[in-house]
């Protein structure tokens, strides 16, 4: 017998975040479209009028970035622990939720991981984010603040290999943007994701019958954080 | 032979003479308006003194070398000056001749535009100076504006609107927005880094600097270095690789050039250049400086300025300089983003039954 329980997933300075980020990301793709094909895209009303919601958009989601780092590294402290894989991540929670996308999920099995507000992202949602969040979108705003201050910031355009190359940069790096946004929507609609980033709670499902965690006695063994099904059979081996 | 022969061939003769001398009239005509014929000797006359910056006051010297590569000097001075009196010089001013006496088209434009009460051509040209813009740099047509034009003013003004104001006024000649212009071709000058660094702050390169990088070959040897008079794009991108304090900065710049300055609100537009396409960004010319102060103009191959990275590595106007080749690698990280939604999603339709039937045993 099971019962619902909520946790409380996502704070709310995170969700302001992410859906600032999120609308400023969708306009700068949108005005960045217009202002790279001009000759085919008249999304905004005037060329100029591209430039301008693309300067603002690139400053507010530059400034939210900013929060975000100081929100997680400052104030809550868990930005490593959030957003950097850990041994048994790279070992063994990569591979594992690989499978669970590509066969488990359609065979219908639950997800081998389950959030929770310390641990909310899975060793593939890691990884991804560790790679759109420490690269991609840090090295798209200083590409972007650099060609919005071409004269002032000379310097710092040459050491980048020019103007060209800065521009180059921004555009792959824009591209590589939306291709993460389309995965990372249609992954949001695979589980539980969107609710708890609209209202902060999510629902769980708690089982009366789950007993905590046995010690480890395995010499060597490293306990898996968070996999109940991991969790279960453990359970069950030392039941038998 | 008859006598009625005799006056029939005398009338002949006669038609034949009258017709060279017409002929040879047409020749002369022809002589003077299209071939001025060489006017060295005579222009001798006079530059032995005003060629010289002792002999005569400031405002009369005239730079020899200069002067000839001008269409002017073709004429010969006495065409502008041509009533120098016998006692020359008297102290008494030469009398010259009103531009529009040649150039009437020209005065009767400029009579239309934004200048006209404010100058006259000798306010931009300088009759011994003059050269056709498209054997110039279009940052040396910058420099006759800022004569009456201070620039940081000019940056200010235009800042009022123009994003990044500094950036476009030193990319554009000033003649790119302020005259009617339809076609446009990208003029390049070389421009060197103080100290050589590669960060330093560049500034127009002289003829004497280029001259001693080239080590005694013709300075467009730098950039043509087979010396075909042609510059290819691997050309282009040696150069750029290898020289580090050489850059080639470009202008697009009008290819015919109209006197007639106005403000067009067409060219407050952004779209009016960003949105210009790939056209007129094909053609493109180096300007490389010669010892006589004029310009020698390289044509480049097309398409230098829309390469990808090293062939103008310091050109770039949104909108109108994207690589192609950019765009594709462009649309494929996309397409890579797309497989998940796409492929996964098929699959999950396809397979949407198990979900269903573990939901319900559950």
């Amino acid at each position: 017998m099971s019962e619902k329980t909520r946790i409380y997933l996502q704070p709310w300075p995170i969700r302001i975040w992410h859906w600032i980020n999120a609308s400023g990301i969708i306009i700068l793709i949108l005005s960045g479209a217009q202002i790279r094909f001009p000759e085919t895209l008249s999304i905004f009303s005037s060329y100029k009028s591209a430039i301008e919601v693309h300067n603002t958009a690139g400053i507010i989601v530059a400034i939210s970035f900013s929060f975000w780092f100081f929100y997680y590294k400052m104030v809550k402290n868990t930005l490593d622990k959030l957003y950097i894989p850990d041994e048994e991540d790279i070992k063994h929670g990569l591979v594992r939720q690989l499978l669970y996308y590509c066969f488990w999920y359609f065979l219908g099995r639950p997800s081998p991981y389950h959030a929770t507000p310390d641990h909310k992202f899975n060793p593939m949602q890691k990884s991804a984010y560790l790679a759109v969040m420490f690269v991609l979108m840090p090295l798209v705003g200083l590409t972007g603040i650099l060609l919005l201050n071409v004269t002032p910031l000379r310097v710092l355009v040459l050491m980048w290999g020019g103007i060209k190359v800065i521009v180059a940069l921004h555009f792959l790096l824009a591209c590589s943007l939306l291709a993460f946004l389309c995965t990372h929507v249609y992954l949001a609609t695979l589980g539980d994701y969107i609710k708890p980033m609209l209202i902060g709670w999510e629902d769980v499902e708690e089982h009366e019958e789950a007993e905590p965690a046995p010690e480890v006695v395995i010499p060597g063994y490293r306990p898996v954080r968070h996999y109940p099904e991991y969790e279960r059979e453990l359970l069950e081996q030392r039941h038998s | 032979m008859k006598p009625a022969d005799l006056q029939k061939m005398s009338l002949l003769a006669k038609l034949a003479l009258c017709a060279w001398a017409l002929a040879g009239l047409i020749a002369q005509a022809n002589a003077w308006g299209f071939s001025y014929g060489d006017q060295t000797a005579n222009n001798q006359a006079c530059l032995s003194c005003h060629g010289k910056t002792g002999e005569v006051p400031k405002g009369t010297y005239i730079d020899p070398q200069r002067f000839t590569q001008t269409a002017h000097a073709n004429l010969g001075c006495e065409a502008c000056h041509a009533t120098v009196p016998a006692n020359h010089p008297d102290g008494n001013k030469v009398p010259k001749a009103d531009c529009r006496e040649c150039h009437s088209g020209i005065s009767e434009e400029y009579a239309r535009g934004l200048h006209a009460s404010k100058t006259a051509c000798n306010g931009c040209h300088n009759p011994h100076l003059v050269q056709n813009p498209k054997d110039v740099s279009g940052q040396e047509i910058n420099m006759i504006c800022s004569n009456c034009h201070n620039s940081l003013e000019m940056t200010a003004k235009h800042g009022e609107w123009l994003p990044q104001s500094e950036l476009h006024l030193r990319m554009l000649p000033c003649i790119t927005c302020h005259t009617g212009a339809r076609d446009y071709y990208i003029s390049m000058y070389i421009v060197k880094s103080k100290g050589d660094s590669r960060f330093g702050k560049r500034e127009v390169a002289e003829y004497d600097e280029l001259k001693t990088m080239a080590g005694g070959r013709p300075i467009v040897s730098l950039i043509d270095t087979n010396r075909d008079n042609y510059v290819s794009l691997e050309e282009l991108r040696v150069f750029n690789r290898t020289q580090t304090s050489l850059h080639l900065y470009g202008m697009m710049t009008p290819a015919t050039v109209s006197h007639k300055f106005e403000i067009l609100d067409s060219r407050r537009n952004c779209s009016f250049c960003h949105t210009s396409g790939s056209g007129p960004m094909q053609t493109s010319f180096i300007a490389v400086p010669e010892a006589d102060g004029t310009f020698l103009r390289v044509p480049v191959e097309k398409g230098a300025v829309l390469d990808a990275l090293y062939a103008a590595p310091d050109f770039y106007m949104m909108g109108s300089t994207k690589n192609a080749k950019l765009n594709q690698i462009g649309l494929a990280i996309i397409c890579c983003g797309l497989i998940m939604p796409v492929g996964h999603g098929f699959v999950r339709f396809l397979t949407r039954k198990n979900r269903k039937q573990k939901e319900h045993q559950s």
